[in-house]
């Protein structure tokens, strides 16, 4: 077992891969701010239950590939994995934007504060590892 | 896709506001240039246009100023006989600035680019701790 496979950090990987796809497209939003016509996006919720059942079951059935030989090619996790959705806010100006500000800024920082709980995760269970093996 | 994208995309979206600055401050600083001559027209206010474009490197939709374009509402008209570029009736035409419009325009800008500014110092901050990781 590699360090990746261990259910807890492909977790918390997982997350900040949702958290980096999701502060990509908030700031989208947000430099689009004044683009007639553009409408905010946002990822859709993660589902918890399925990352967990993904993780943590060796024999792996939820639908993606897995490599059970060197030679199989992987579906590569990462770039563009997670659903977008366009989500309107309640109102939009004239000219057809519905981006808006102050959601965009509590969304960011929202992210900004799930990456860092996720980063702290991970040095956590870095350092209990260490411990495990008594540096 | 990384975290560098979305600086990029809040790169391009200060980048567009800063345009959009230049153009309001053109407008501001030519409030009063009347033409050389009494028939022609003076300033004419510009007004900056933003649009949105799909960038296939980044794979994200950056923003970028658009062509600006002349706003064709009609001059100020000021009694002015003394002046030379008057017309027969005494007339001055005037750019069709106002400086409250302007004053407005500007201050938006600078909210929108306050918000890319916020979201490049999020972006950077998560950059940062996850460089942090490293050093545990």
């Amino acid at each position: 077992m590699n360090l990746p496979e261990i259910p807890l950090l492909s977790m918390l990987k997982e997350r900040m891969g949702w958290l980096n796809q999701r502060q990509n497209l908030l700031s989208q939003n947000v430099a689009n701010v004044d683009t007639p016509g553009y409408t905010a996006r946002d990822l859709k919720p993660a589902d918890f239950e399925q990352a967990l059942r993904s993780a943590t079951s060796s024999n792996n059935f939820s639908g993606s590939l897995v490599a059970t030989n060197p030679r199989h090619i992987t579906m590569s996790h990462g770039a563009g994995l997670f659903d977008a959705e366009d989500t309107p806010d309640i109102e939009s100006n004239p000219s057809g934007n519905s981006v808006s500000l102050e959601q965009e800024m509590i969304k960011v920082s929202d992210t900004q504060m799930q990456f860092q709980a996720a980063t702290n995760l991970y040095a956590k269970a870095i350092g209990m590892m260490k411990t495990a093996i008594g540096r | 896709m990384d975290l560098s994208t979305s600086m990029s995309v809040a790169a391009s979206g200060m980048r567009t506001q800063s345009e959009r600055m230049k153009i309001i401050a053109e407008n501001i600083a030519n409030a009063n240039s009347t033409s050389a001559s009494a028939t022609g027209d003076p300033y004419r206010r510009k007004i900056a246009t933003v649009k949105s474009d799909f960038d296939r490197e980044l794979n994200a939709t950056v923003v970028q100023s658009g062509r600006p374009v002349d706003d064709m509402s009609p001059f100020r008209m000021q009694y002015d006989p003394g002046n030379p570029t008057a017309d027969a009736k005494g007339y001055v035409k005037l750019p069709n600035v106002n400086s409250l419009v302007e004053i407005m325009d500007m201050r938006e800008a600078q909210r929108s680019y306050e918000a890319d500014l916020t979201v490049m110092d999020a972006t950077k901050s998560m950059l940062a701790r996850t460089v942090d990781l490293l050093k545990k």
